[in-house]
């Protein structure tokens, strides 16, 4: 009666492969683990997709 | 002679039962006394048919819902060359009876044969639906399929125990249904919860061991060694490594136990690490790494006892990590707390082979769970 409604907020984590770099950001349709996704905001490095996962909020 | 005085209320005798208690105090407490004994069970069957019809009417929905989820997915995603919604209700109708075990000798293979025969029907039947359908997909709605069959089975199963009991107004028979509802409830809420997820190619708690070992398996050639099973050989400190995984990113389990008899059978393996998520005892914290001995690998029990015999035959040890979640946490999106534990898994399975087999031995690492929307 009084619980919270829970909401799963999906993520993806991109870490470029030369300098480190992670980048979280809303998962989109598509994203597989470890496929190469973009370049490096801060080097020349290509990103890889780290992590897929969801955090749950309750409202 | 003195009377009964019927009149004289005192509530103080309410609690009491003395020579000079008023007899209609003493009926306040015997009444119900024998209203209890002969009606009681009845009233706890009201109390408890009604929690449990609720529970029957969730199942009703779940049941519906995945149903429906399913029949869109194929419609929406899959351009199949009629309407399908016949085939999946049939499908979706579909058991399996397990064989004999009055001779247990010999079931695993009776039993192993059994389930992948059903497997292959409905992968057959399933690509009948739709055939430009990618391998990929074909695992999505397998796993869609699976999981619409599972709620419609329990929702049966739950139902007629319900009925039976309401039928013959059978209290002790409905005792146990109230126990296990809570439990049953719990996997299916998973259940349900998990369809969005393997709709979108989504990695799953259970995906943790082949996360850690995919990520190994990276950069190096990889081969099929068994159904749905790929292999990457590989060298760490001095020793070999054959690496064993599901071949992502569909979602399957693959055949981790025939992967091993190819590579024992054409190898000496000194070692056996397998990686995998584990069921969390409650007051454990989730994403808990844990190790030890034997084969981790759940299901329905034909790939552990294979491994337990190729590792038994050969005298291999087998060593495992496994990462504890919940059954919620195993079949939904992966949670970044086991996300995150990818790392450190994989860090302790370079320690274990540290510490358990020396240079130019070889070591077979196994990452058992199923692999949706990850890749190697």
């Amino acid at each position: 009666m009084f619980s919270k409604k829970k909401i799963t907020l999906e993520y993806t984590v991109e870490k470029c492969s030369k300098c480190g770099m992670q980048r979280k950001r809303k998962f989109s349709q598509g994203d597989v683990l470890f496929a190469e996704c973009s370049k490096c905001d801060s080097c020349d490095g290509m990103s890889f997709i780290e992590k897929v996962f969801g955090e749950t909020l309750e409202q | 002679m003195s009377l009964v005085n019927f009149t004289s209320f005192d509530f103080d005798q309410l609690f009491a039962m003395g020579d000079d208690t008023n007899p209609l105090m003493m009926l306040v407490w015997i009444l119900p006394i024998f209203f209890f004994v002969f009606y009681g069970q009845r009233i706890q069957l009201y109390v408890t048919s009604g929690e449990i019809k609720k529970g029957i009417s969730k199942l009703d929905g779940f049941r519906n819902e995945s149903r429906d989820e399913l029949i869109n997915y194929v419609k929406n995603n899959l351009k199949p060359v009629d309407d399908p919604v016949q085939k999946i209700d049939r499908f979706i109708d579909y058991f399996t009876i397990m064989p004999v075990d009055m001779d247990p000798n010999g079931i695993v293979d009776k039993v192993r044969h059994i389930v992948r025969s059903r497997e292959d029907y409905t992968r057959e039947h399933v690509r009948s639906i739709s055939p430009q359908m990618s391998d990929i997909e074909l695992t999505k709605v397998q796993t869609l399929l699976e999981i619409a069959s599972s709620l419609q089975m329990i929702y049966k199963i739950i139902n007629h125990m319900y009925l039976t009991a309401k039928k013959q107004n059978n209290y002790p028979l409905i005792l146990p249904l109230q126990m296990i509802l809570p439990f049953i409830m719990e996997q299916s809420e998973a259940m349900k919860e998990a369809i969005p997820v393997f709709k979108k190619g989504q990695p799953v708690g259970d995906g943790i061991g082949p996360m850690v070992v995919g990520k190994m398996m990276l950069k190096n050639q990889k081969e099929t060694v068994a159904f749905q099973t790929v292999l990457v050989k590989s060298e760490f400190e001095g020793r070999k490594l054959f690496l064993l995984k599901a071949e992502g990113p569909g979602s399957t389990v693959g055949r981790p136990a025939d992967g091993l008899e190819k590579i024992v059978s054409e190898n000496k393996i000194d070692a056996i690490i397998m990686v995998d998520a584990a069921l969390k005892m409650e007051g454990e914290d989730s994403a808990a790494v844990a190790r030890g001995f034997g084969a981790a690998i759940g299901g329905i029990g034909t790939e552990k006892f294979e491994i337990e015999a190729i590792a038994t035959s050969k005298n291999i040890p087998i060593f495992s990590i496994v990462v504890k979640q919940s059954v919620k946490e195993a079949i939904t999106l992966m949670t970044k707390e086991i996300a995150d534990k990818a790392d450190d898994v994989r860090t302790q399975v370079y320690e274990m082979i540290q510490e358990n087999t020396t240079q130019g031995q070889s070591i077979a690492i196994i990452g058992v769970g199923n692999t949706a929307g990850v890749p190697q």
